[in-house]
């Protein structure tokens, strides 16, 4: 009887037992401890929908009226005749040709400078051609993008060209270099206004709304493309509807365009005409990838190769072609630079990548485009770049992962401009200070310094150099100075 | 007698003597004390390395240092170095496009495309990657602070003795921060 009951007993507790150790299983295997996780995901900082953000540009649309203004001044062109016609000189090299000696130092005072006007608040150089200096203003009291024309001389303004734009500040307006020839000036506005005047008397001749007629995306902090003028013909690279488009400078007729099947996007970088394998080219880095459109007569436009080897968000740095079809290309926010390689084997382009790299482990660049002088290259490292951030730095183009020389910790410029000439490098730091190295692949060597722009800012825009004379800015005045040796 | 009394006087005479040094000793060890009240820790954010100790050395568990935001020196960018990663896919607030491993950074719509950036303090654990990225491609306005409501103000601090760019010292306690402004912002950028 007392097993018996001791069996019973037994029974119940495994059976109530099994029964807690059930509802213990059930309870672990039924609970969620992700039940208080929250989705991070995109849309929570209250960013309309894109279609939103659309209509309401769309009926916030203004009836841009290229070029619908003109103005004459009093000033009077430069007999100078030299010329700095576009993004990087002549032949986009940023090297000066010039015969012209230029000053080994300046002494306690300075290079003299000649004059300075001020500016709308912006990044964008000058452009010169035929004793005149052509900058795409941005008008910040009328809102309007103005194609200024200076003489070169004094400074003087001879004439402007604008239109009514609204472009809202952001790190200033305006961005970009006109490209001149003896008869036209082709500019880029920040919101992709493609304007042609007469070079000589500012007279509109054509004008094109890219975001309009290409479905351009105007990209982040407005347009930074410098456009091309190439016999003739004003080169852009629009993305959307096209690739790349060239355009009569003379009628404003579209002559070609090349198609964009996979909706790359304009870059801040600017199209480089090169000679590759023998055969003129447009290679231009899109934000997409990067591609190549014949420049030879007969073939305009023709897509000859295209690679999404190298595709960053930011790319401001054109690319640099060196032998045995070799490019160096650079983007901003991190993205570093890379070394591409096409190749050309029985008529067929093949693009491969040799090297890719973040901007502390070789030679890298933000804004500026380096300079190749030779098989050197010369350039100023980005702020990510660790011991080498700001620094102006020379690297063998055998090996541009191992610096040759840098300007020390006590030389550093920021996202300035560079420029060679006459056996000198020239860099403006962000703040205005102007220094000038000696040309050398072998250590750095100052010359001398000066500051150029009391309290300059953000002095970013390429400067150019015609007849000894230095066009440089910063974000609210251009200067020019006399750097000819006396 | 005159020998007892003497040495009488040199014992009461001693005992003031020690007595009046030990009041000294108390009042200068209390004006020290009254004086380290009147400082406190501080990082100079021109100084800062953005080397992520503040987030690990502090005797908190939650450091008090945080990262803190000029707002009139942000350029306000859709696209911004201090919030997302630099390969981020997208410019939104996807936590696979954040740099701030706690998400304390809040991104909110102000206009197309203007974007206000807020550092939610109670996440943030002073990493600095916001900082960094912001130096590097921004416009340097995200910087990192001791905030008193949260220091101890030890008298060695373990973030100032680890601190490899001596950006720690001690200010006034009138004066507990080191703002940056756009002026300083003009300054640092020559640097």
């Amino acid at each position: 009887m007392q097993i018996k009951r001791d069996n019973h007993i037994t029974g119940i507790s495994a059976a109530v037992s099994s029964l807690v150790a059930g509802c213990l299983f059930y309870w672990w295997i039924s609970f969620d401890p992700t039940t208080d996780f929250k989705t991070w995901g995109p849309g929570l900082d209250n960013r309309p929908p894109e279609s939103e953000l659309l209509a309401a540009k769309k009926a916030a649309a203004e009836v841009v009226k290229i070029g619908e203004f003109g103005e004459q001044f009093s000033g009077h062109p430069s007999l100078l005749s030299a010329s700095w016609p576009r993004f990087r000189g002549a032949e986009a090299d940023n090297i000066s040709k010039e015969k012209v000696r230029l000053a080994n130092n300046w002494g306690a005072q300075g290079p003299q400078k000649l004059w300075s006007v001020p500016l709308g608040e912006g990044h964008a150089g000058a452009a010169v051609a035929n004793g005149r200096v052509y900058v795409l203003d941005y008008d910040e009291e009328q809102k309007a993008d103005a194609l200024r024309c200076f003489s070169l001389d004094d400074g003087v303004e001879i004439w402007r060209r604008w239109y009514r734009v609204h472009v809202k500040r952001n790190h200033g307006y305006s961005r970009t270099i006109p490209a001149v020839t003896d008869k036209f000036v082709v500019s880029i506005g920040p919101r992709c206004h493609v304007m042609c005047v007469d070079a000589i008397s500012g007279d509109f001749l054509w004008g094109i709304d890219l975001e309009k007629d290409f479905a351009t995306e105007v990209p982040f902090w407005y347009t930074g493309q410098c456009p091309l003028i190439d016999d003739g013909v004003a080169v852009i690279a629009p993305g959307g509807k096209a690739l790349m488009i060239g355009i009569d400078c003379a009628s404003g007729e579209i002559l070609w365009q090349t198609p964009n099947p996979n909706g790359w996007k304009m870059s801040h970088s600017s199209i480089m005409r090169v000679v590759l394998f023998g055969k003129a080219m447009y290679i231009y880095c899109a934000k997409g990838g990067i591609f190549a459109v014949s420049a030879e007569k007969g073939e305009q436009g023709k897509l000859l190769w295209q690679s999404t080897l190298w595709n960053v968000s930011v790319s401001a740095p054109a690319p640099i072609v060196l032998a045995d079809g070799q490019i160096y290309v650079a983007g901003g926010y991190g993205a570093g630079a890379a070394l591409l390689k096409v190749n050309l084997l029985n008529g067929e382009y093949t693009v491969e990548r040799l090297l890719k790299y973040k901007p502390d482990a070789g030679m890298a660049t933000e804004q500026q485009t380096p300079l190749l002088y030779k098989n050197h290259f010369f350039t100023i490292q980005p702020k990510d770049a660790g011991v080498l951030r700001k620094q102006l730095v020379c690297y063998s183009a055998d090996d541009i992962t191992k610096p040759v020389w840098s300007s020390g910790v006590a030389n550093r410029f920021g996202l300035g401009p560079y420029l060679i000439a006459d056996g000198k490098i020239f860099v403006l730091a962000d703040d205005g200070v102007l220094t000038m190295l000696e040309l050398s692949t072998q250590k750095y060597k100052q010359l001398d310094q000066a500051r150029i722009i009391p309290d300059g800012t953000d002095a970013w825009g390429p400067m150019a150099l015609v007849a000894g004379r230095l066009l440089l800015r910063d974000s609210h005045q251009l200067v020019c100075l006399d750097v000819a040796a006396k | 007698m005159n020998e007892n009394v003497k040495r009488r006087d040199f014992f009461k005479n001693s005992l003031r003597a020690t007595l009046a040094l030990g009041l000294g000793g108390i009042a200068t060890f209390a004006m020290r004390k009254l004086s380290s009240r009147n400082t406190v820790w501080q990082i100079d954010p021109e100084k800062c390395v953005q080397c992520e100790q503040c987030s690990t050395r502090c005797v908190l568990d939650l450091s008090a240092v945080k990262a803190v935001h000029a707002h009139d020196m942000c350029g306000h960018c859709d696209l911004c170095g201090g919030y997302h990663r630099p390969d981020a896919k997208a410019q939104d607030t996807a936590a696979e496009n954040q740099l701030c491993p706690t998400r304390a950074i809040k991104r909110t719509f102000v206009e197309d495309p203007y974007f206000s950036y807020t550092i939610i303090e109670e996440k943030c654990i002073a990493c600095a990657k916001c900082v960094k990225g912001c130096a590097a491609f921004g416009n340097s306005s995200l910087y990192l602070q001791v905030r008193h409501d949260r220091c101890l103000n030890c008298n060695e601090c373990a973030i100032a003795k680890a601190c490899p760019a001596a950006a720690f010292r001690r200010v006034p306690s009138d004066q507990p921060y080191l703002l940056k402004s756009k002026q300083a912002a003009t300054w640092h950028a020559k640097m």
